[in-house]
C-alpha cells in the first residue's frame, strides 16, 4: 500500500510540476476556484443538556490542577465552572450538599474503543481495526462508533465526561480518532467534542508485525515497522509540500493546478501541520525512544504514547520532549512487550519535571472506575517511597488527559471559566467504596445515582426483559407444577 | 507426593486431615507459629475474633485463642486484619506465562478432551506466582482451556508456594463450556451431555445387575469383560454421576442454567456454573438445588445476547436469594486484583462477612479444598493485612501458605528498584 501510494505520487508530483511551469508562463490567465479541503467535514451537532445554576457546597474539592480545597463550594453558571470558594450564594441556584462528598473534574479517559468495539461484542459490531493495510490513515474513528454502545452510559456512571475512541493497534496507522462528550445521543456527531483536535492512532510493536508479517506483508519486523512509518511520512511531507505550494502559488495570483487529493496523506499532513495529534500504542522503552527522533526527523510531535509498560525505564526523556504517556496500573503478561510492567509505572512517569501521565483504560469495563486505576498507583507508588496525594492521582484522569487530547483549555480541572465538568463522589474517589453520585457535563446533569430520570439507557437494552419480568413469568408458570408436588 | 494426593478417594474433610497431616509433617518444619494480637476474620459462623490468637504447626491451624501461648516464633499482629488467604480461580496459573508467547502456552491442545490433566505442565516457577501473593492470594484453582471438545478437561488445585509440589490435587472439577456458539447449535451440545450422562447411568446401573446376578449366572465371557471395564472417559463421567466432584460449566443464558439444573437433579451431580449473567433470573432455582455461581463481580456489561441481566449488584442480590457466590477475576496475571472485586462487590451491597467468603470458604466448599476458613484443622494459609483488606489502599503485610511464611516480593519490585534507582552506570549493574 505504502509502496502504492508513493508511485501515485510520484504520478501528480509530476503533474503538479507541468501545472506550474504553465501557469508561470501565463501569470494573466484569471485564476480558477481555489480548492481547499474541509477539515471539518462530519461537524459536531453537540448541545449541552438542560443546564441549571448549581452551587455544590462545602464538599472536598480536587482541582485537578494539583490543588485540594477543603469545605469549599463550586458555582456552575451557563456550563462553566462561575466561582470556587467559599460561601458562595447565587439566585435561583440549585444547592447541592457536598458535606463528606468530594468534587473532582470529570474524569477523562484517552484511550477506549467504546461504539467501535461494543457490547454485545457481536460479528457486525467489530469495527475497530482496518485490517486491511499497514497505513490506514484513511479511517476515522468517528465512522465506526456505535453511539448506542450501552458501555457509554456505564462510563458514564462511573464519572467519565469525556474520552477519546480510537481505532484498534493492527495497523502502523490505525486511522483517526474522535473525541467525545460523553453524552447520549443517537448520532456521533451529536457527541463530538467541539473544536477538539483530531488524533491520529500509530501502532509500534508486536501486533502490526505479527497481522502484517503473517500475511507476508510488510511490516514483519519491529524495523520494518520503522520502515513503514518513515515512507509513509515521507510521502506525507512531499503531500505537505505540493499543497504548500499550492496555497502560496495561488496567493500569488498564478493559477496551480490542485495536488490530486489523498485521504491518508490528508491526515498525514494534519499531523504535520500540528492539527491532528500523535496517539501512539507503544510499550517499549526502545521502541518510544525510536518513535520520539521518527518525530523530529519528520517535524511532527510524537504525542502521546498509549500502553507505555515500560515508560519508566525512559521517564526522563518522555518528560524532556514533553509526550504524554498513558497507562495501565497493572495490565501485564498479556504479551512480550507487556511483561516489564511495574505498578508505579505512572508515579515514575509522573515524578518527572514537565511530565505528563495519564492512567487510560482502553476497557469498557476499567473505563467505569477509573478512579480506582488511579488510587492503585498512587497507594502501590506510596508503598515504595513515593508521597503522591489524591490531587497529585487525580491530575492523571483530568487535566493531563485533557492536554494530550489538546483539550485542556475547556476541560480537565476545576478553574474558573472552564467547562463545567464535574464529578460529585460519594467519599474519596481513590476508595473502592466510591461511587460518582451525580455527574455535569458543561453545568448539566448527565448522571445522578439516585434520580432514575438521570440515568439514560440504550436503544438496545430499551424493552429487554427484565429481571423482574423473567420471574414474573416463571412464577406464573411454575405455580401449577409446584401445586401437583414433586 | 501429588500422585498420592491425586489418589485420594474421598474428600470428608476428616480424613483429609488425617492423611495430608500425616503427610506434611515430613516436609513442614515442626516449628510452631502463634500470631497473636489479630483480628481476626475465620470466614466461619464465628465471624470476626478480636484480640484473638491463631497458632499454626504442621501447615495447619491448630489452636485458636489457646489458655496458654507456647510457640516458636511469635507474630505480634498489633490489632490487624488476618484472614483466610483468598482463593483464586478460573484461569491459567501456571500454564501460560506470557499469553502471547506460543511456547510457554499450556492450557490449552486442540485435541483435548475430558481427559485432560493440565496439571502436569503446572509451572510453580511462573512470574505470576509471587506477584499474585501481593493480593493475598495463597491457593488457586486452575482451568485449563482444552480443545475443541465441550469438555475442557479437569480443573486443579494449587497452592502460591511456587514449590515443586505445589498442586495439591489434580482433578478437582471437570470443566465444561456450554452456550452460545459461533458455529453450530447450543441445543447439540446440552443434549451430548444429557446423553452422556444418560448412558454413564445406564451402563452402571447395567453392571450393578450383572454383577448381582454373578452369583447365580456363570462366569462371563471375555468379550463381556472387555465390554464391563470403563474407558478413561467413562471413570470421568462415572466420578461425576458419583458425586466425588464437581462438574464445573461455564454458561450465562437462564435456559443453560435451568437445562444444567435439571441434569443436577436428575443425576445428583455437584454443579458449579461460571460466568453464570443471568444467574439472578433463576437464583431461587439455584438456591434451592445448592449450585455454586462463580461471577466477575465487575461484569455488569451485556456483551452478548447470553447476558443482558448481569449487574453490579449481581453478587449481592444472588447471595441475598441464597446462592453460593464465588468471585473470580478472570485475568490470569492480575488474579491479585480478586480483593478489589470483592470491595467493588461491596461497594454495591454485599455484606463484608459475604464478599471475604466469596473468595474462601465459598471457594473452598465448592472445590472441596481444606482451606479458605481460619479454623482448627484447616491448612493454614493466611494472610496479615495493613488494613481493610477490600481497600485499593492495604496491603499485605504478611502471609503464609501451608504454614509457612511466604514473601509478595516480585520480579516487578526488582524492576522498580533498578529505575528508581540513581546509579552513575547504566540500570543494568543495579540488581
Amino acid at each position: 500500500m505504502i509502496k502504492v501510494n508513493t508511485g501515485k505520487f510520484t504520478l501528480s508530483l509530476l503533474t503538479i510540476a507541468l501545472s506550474l511551469s504553465l501557469s508561470a508562463c501565463l501569470q494573466s490567465e484569471m485564476q480558477d476556484a481555489k480548492v481547499t479541503i474541509n477539515k471539518n467535514p462530519y461537524p459536531s451537532t453537540y448541545q449541552a443538556l438542560p443546564q441549571q445554576t448549581t452551587i455544590i457546597k462545602n464538599a472536598t474539592v480536587l482541582t485537578g490542577t494539583g490543588q485540594r480545597l477543603d469545605n469549599t463550594d463550586v458555582l456552575m453558571v451557563d456550563g462553566k465552572v462561575k466561582q470556587i470558594g467559599t460561601v458562595i450564594t447565587a439566585e435561583n441556584a440549585i444547592e447541592i450538599d457536598g458535606s463528606g462528598k468530594w468534587l473532582t473534574p470529570g474524569i477523562i479517559d484517552v484511550h477506549s474503543h467504546l461504539g467501535v468495539y461494543p457490547s454485545p461484542s457481536v460479528e457486525s459490531h467489530s469495527d475497530g481495526n482496518e485490517m486491511t493495510s499497514p497505513n490506514t490513515s484513511d479511517v476515522w474513528a468517528e465512522h465506526s462508533v456505535w453511539p448506542q454502545d450501552p458501555g457509554f452510559q456505564a462510563a458514564r456512571a462511573g464519572g467519565i465526561t469525556t474520552l477519546q475512541i480510537l481505532p484498534g493497534s493492527a495497523n502502523l496507522f490505525g486511522g483517526r480518532g474522535v473525541t467525545l462528550r460523553n453524552v447520549p445521543s443517537h448520532t456521533t456527531q451529536g457527541m463530538k467534542f467541539p473544536e477538539a483536535p483530531y488524533g491520529l492512532k500509530m501502532a509500534c510493536g508486536e501486533n502490526p508485525k505479527r497481522v502484517y508479517g503473517s500475511k507476508d506483508i510488510a511490516p514483519a519486523t519491529r524495523m520494518g515497522n520503522v520502515a513503514g512509518y518513515r515512507s509513509a511520512w515521507a510521502d506525507a511531507t512531499e503531500y505537505k509540500r505540493a499543497w504548500d505550494k499550492y496555497e502560496a502559488d495561488y496567493a500569488l495570483g498564478k493559477n496551480p493546478k490542485a495536488p490530486s487529493r489523498n485521504l491518508t496523506n490528508d491526515t498525514l499532513k494534519g499531523v504535520l501541520d500540528g492539527e491532528i495529534l500523535i496517539h501512539n500504542h507503544c510499550y517499549k522503552a526502545e521502541e518510544m525512544a525510536v518513535m520520539v527522533d521518527i518525530g523530529k526527523e519528520f517535524n511532527y510531535h510524537s504525542g502521546t504514547f498509549h500502553h507505555g509498560i515500560e515508560a519508566y525505564k525512559i521517564a526522563d526523556l518522555l518528560a524532556a520532549n514533553g509526550n504524554c504517556v498513558a497507562m495501565w496500573p497493572d495490565w501485564w503478561g498479556f504479551k512480550m512487550e507487556a511483561f516489564d510492567m511495574v505498578q508505579e509505572n505512572v508515579a515514575i512517569v509522573d515524578a518527572m519535571k514537565n511530565s505528563c501521565a495519564i492512567v487510560h483504560s482502553d476497557s469498557s469495563t476499567t473505563i467505569q472506575r477509573l478512579n480506582q486505576e488511579a488510587g492503585k498507583v498512587m497507594y502501590r507508588a506510596n508503598e515504595n517511597g513515593f508521597a503522591l496525594k489524591e490531587q497529585d492521582a487525580i491530575r492523571w484522569i483530568t487535566l493531563n488527559a485533557a492536554k494530550a487530547l489538546g483539550i485542556d483549555s475547556r476541560t480537565g480541572s476545576l478553574e474558573v471559566g472552564k467547562n463545567a465538568d464535574v464529578v460529585l463522589w460519594n467519599q474519596n474517589p481513590f476508595s473502592v467504596y466510591a461511587h460518582a453520585e451525580q455527574v455535569f457535563i458543561d453545568g448539566a446533569k448527565v448522571y445522578d445515582r439516585f434520580d432514575e430520570k438521570y440515568q439514560a439507557k440504550s436503544d438496545f437494552m430499551l424493552g429487554q426483559p427484565t429481571i423482574e419480568q423473567s420471574k414474573e413469568k416463571q412464577l406464573k408458570h411454575s405455580m401449577p407444577t409446584t401445586e401437583q408436588g414433586e | 507426593m501429588r500422585l498420592f494426593k491425586q489418589t485420594l478417594p474421598v474428600r470428608a474433610l476428616t480424613l483429609v486431615l488425617t492423611l495430608s497431616g500425616a503427610f506434611t509433617s515430613t516436609l513442614v518444619n515442626a516449628q510452631t507459629t502463634a500470631i497473636t494480637n489479630a483480628t481476626v476474620y475465620t470466614a466461619t459462623d464465628k465471624g470476626i475474633l478480636t484480640n484473638a490468637t491463631v497458632v499454626i504447626e504442621n501447615g495447619k491451624i491448630t489452636a485458636i485463642n489457646p489458655p496458654t501461648i507456647s510457640a516458636d516464633i511469635i507474630v505480634d499482629a498489633k490489632g490487624k486484619i488476618l484472614t483466610p488467604g483468598f482463593i483464586g480461580s478460573m484461569n491459567q496459573l501456571g500454564l501460560v506465562e506470557v499469553g502471547a508467547v506460543s511456547r510457554t502456552r499450556d492450557a490449552s491442545d486442540k485435541k483435548a478432551d475430558i481427559t485432560f490433566d493440565a496439571s502436569l505442565a503446572f509451572n510453580p516457577q511462573s512470574t505470576v506466582i509471587p506477584y499474585s501473593r501481593k493480593g493475598g492470594i495463597t491457593r488457586n484453582v486452575v482451568t485449563p482451556r482444552g480443545g475443541e471438545s465441550m469438555f475442557k478437561g479437569h480443573a486443579f488445585a494449587v497452592n502460591l508456594s511456587a514449590s515443586f509440589n505445589s498442586v495439591t490435587d489434580s482433578e478437582t472439577a471437570v470443566l465444561l463450556d456450554l452456550g452460545s456458539k459461533s458455529k453450530g447449535s447450543r441445543a447439540y451440545e446440552l443434549q451430548m451431555l444429557s446423553h452422556k450422562l444418560e448412558d454413564a447411568a445406564k451402563k452402571l446401573t447395567k453392571l450393578k445387575n450383572k454383577s448381582e446376578d454373578k452369583g447365580t449366572k456363570k462366569k462371563s465371557e471375555d468379550e463381556d469383560k472387555k465390554d464391563d471395564e470403563p474407558k478413561r472417559d467413562e471413570i470421568i463421567i462415572n466420578s461425576l454421576l458419583a458425586g466425588e466432584k464437581p462438574l464445573l460449566v461455564y454458561a450465562d443464558r437462564a435456559t443453560d442454567l435451568l437445562a444444567l439444573i435439571d441434569l443436577k437433579k436428575q443425576f445428583n451431580l455437584k454443579l458449579i456454573i461460571v460466568g453464570a449473567a443471568d444467574a439472578e433470573l433463576v437464583s431461587e432455582q439455584l438456591a434451592k438445588e445448592n449450585v455454586s455461581v462463580i461471577l466477575n463481580a465487575l461484569r455488569n456489561l451485556p456483551g452478548s445476547f447470553d447476558s443482558l441481566h448481569t449487574s453490579l449488584s449481581s453478587a449481592a442480590n444472588l447471595t441475598a436469594a441464597g446462592v453460593k457466590v464465588i468471585l473470580s477475576v478472570n485475568d490470569t496475571h492480575n488474579i491479585y486484583q480478586l480483593r478489589f472485586n470483592a470491595g467493588n462487590a461491596i461497594a454495591n451491597g454485599l455484606s463484608k462477612k459475604d464478599a471475604l467468603a466469596s473468595i474462601t470458604a465459598n471457594v473452598a466448599d465448592s472445590f472441596a479444598l481444606n482451606t479458605g476458613r481460619i479454623a482448627i484443622g484447616y491448612d493454614a494459609d493466611l494472610v496479615l493485612w495493613s488494613a481493610d483488606p477490600f481497600e485499593l489502599s492495604s496491603k499485605v503485610d504478611k502471609m503464609w501458605i501451608i504454614g509457612e511464611q511466604v514473601s509478595t516480593q516480585s520480579r516487578q519490585d526488582a524492576l522498580r528498584h533498578r529505575y528508581t534507582t540513581n546509579s552513575e552506570m547504566p540500570r543494568a549493574y543495579t540488581k
